[in-house]
């Protein structure tokens, strides 16, 4: 099923930086082709409007700022991604509903089938 | 709103005897005139139950002068006067068959609208028939104010808590899958755990407002001096530039991965080695910059590793992504050098 990711691009846009390590690990060893990273609201638009990705995982909140900016510009530009947040489920964001959504703290399989289903549901 | 309301032969009546009974009661209408709590009393047996006495608190607090008020029914001032759910608990109030406080949403004159928990008892007279009711509002705006604030502070550590856990994931998982041996695996985590912690203790110490970098450093490596006088071992020139709370947290771990490393291949493995760490701010196009440097000296002869560790890849990559910057390690013979140049904090946080 990790077939699916090998060869990917990935963009994680994450501000916890042993997170981000952790699930760099994991996508490396899923043989995805890059994993590029962003803890910014800024810097993850700026990354999505001039590079491409096949799939994108996005913190709710990055450094107390809201990151739906960030959900409206990977929607613009057609990149999937998959939800991540330190809250609980009552505190959901409004656009949050179509997509999945990780509770932290996930545990790898959990990540690896949320990104696979996200990819398989892409290739259908 | 409606203005001053018409008054009825019975309305004026029974003003008349709150009137009457101000004179004979006295010292308990100058109370209830004077009290801070907000009180009406509201005639019994007429439909919507006039107001026929409201005292200096309660025009104080719903912002009405006396006559504005006089005339009105009970629920004039609800701010929802279709709720009827609302309604049902002033009626249950008013009947006393309220079981709990009856908190209702009211609203001043100006239109801002408030809680108030509802009192009512009833004014019987000879006969023990309830005519008029007689009413207090204690004003819960400061205690909603402190509700939601306090909802809000538990919002945002249950969110910090989260965050914790998965950091914790984090260094479990890393130490897991670099150390075979048991033992070496409890140290990498304890190591950082510690770490951790000692900035949760730094950062609660300043009330979660921010950290200065001179006390971020004097605490990740506070348990690598030992018990021996280290001191002179261990050089810091900087100004306490404060961070944000996240960014004292990436620092802290960072300071410790390089004390560790220290420790085990640096300045810190031998008996005369010493760090000395000095950082400046300078200006650039892109905003001004914090340019740190850690020099390690007189440690045994450094050879750059062959392959990177995890704590090569926290502060190359981790720290630099965490605060938008850039950190070198440079293996020098003479010792490690790590260089950090990353955005200064704004004032934000001073």
């Amino acid at each position: 099923m990790s077939d699916l990711l090998s060869g990917r691009r990935m963009l994680v846009v994450e501000d916890e930086m042993l997170l981000l390590l952790m699930i760099e690990g994991i996508m490396e060893d899923l043989g995805c082709q890059s994993v590029t990273s962003a803890a910014t609201v800024k810097k993850a638009i700026s990354l999505i409007e001039t590079e491409f990705f096949d799939a994108a995982m996005l913190d709710m909140n990055l450094g107390g700022e809201d990151s739906s900016r960030v959900a409206d510009v990977l929607s613009e530009r057609g990149v999937p991604f998959i939800y991540s947040t330190g809250n609980d489920s009552r505190d959901m964001a409004e656009g949050a509903r179509n997509h999945a959504v990780l509770y932290k703290p996930y545990r790898e399989t959990d990540l690896i089938a949320a990104l696979t289903q996200l990819l398989a549901s892409r290739s259908n | 709103m409606p203005a001053v309301v018409s008054k009825s032969g019975d309305q004026k009546s029974a003003e008349a005897e709150v009137e009457n009974f101000a004179d004979d009661l006295g010292p308990f209408v100058v109370a209830a005139e004077t009290t801070r709590m907000a009180m009406v009393f509201a005639v019994a047996c007429e439909t919507d139950n006039p107001i026929i006495f409201a005292n200096d608190a309660f025009l104080e607090l719903t912002g009405y002068a006396r006559e504005e008020v006089l005339g009105q029914i009970f629920n004039f001032f609800m701010a929802h006067v279709d709720d009827q759910a609302a309604l049902a608990l002033v009626r249950e109030a008013l009947e006393g068959q309220s079981e709990t406080d009856v908190e209702i949403n009211y609203r001043r004159k100006d239109g801002t609208k408030f809680w108030a928990t509802l009192f009512v008892s009833p004014v019987r007279d000879d006969d023990g028939d309830i005519i008029q009711y007689f009413a207090s509002f204690v004003d819960l705006t400061s205690y909603k104010d402190e509700q939601a604030q306090s909802q809000m502070l538990i919002a945002e550590l249950n969110h910090r808590v989260k965050n914790t856990l998965a950091t914790v994931q984090a260094i479990v998982s890393q130490a897991a899958k670099t150390n075979a041996d048991p033992q070496a695996m409890r140290k990498a985590v304890e190591s950082r755990l510690f770490a951790l912690s000692r900035s949760h203790d730094l950062l609660t110490r300043e009330n979660w407002r921010s950290a200065g970098l001179v006390d971020v450093l004097h605490d990740a490596l506070e348990p690598f001096r030992g018990l021996d006088d280290q001191s002179g071992r261990v050089e810091i020139n900087g100004e306490n530039i404060r961070f944000s709370p996240k960014a004292a947290l990436a620092l802290g771990i960072a300071f410790n991965e390089l004390a560790t490393n220290a420790t085990k291949y640096g300045a810190f493995s031998n008996e005369y080695g010493s760090i000395r760490i000095d950082w400046t701010v300078e200006p650039s196009p892109a905003g001004r910059r914090l340019v740190l440097v850690w020099t390690e000296k007189d440690g045994p002869v450094v050879a750059p590793p062959l392959q990177k560790g995890f704590g090569s890849h926290v502060l190359e990559r981790g720290l630099a992504h965490e605060l938008d910057g850039t950190v070198q390690l440079d293996y020098q013979t003479a010792g490690l050098v790590c260089t950090m140049n990353i955005p200064a904090p704004g004032p934000d946080h001073e």
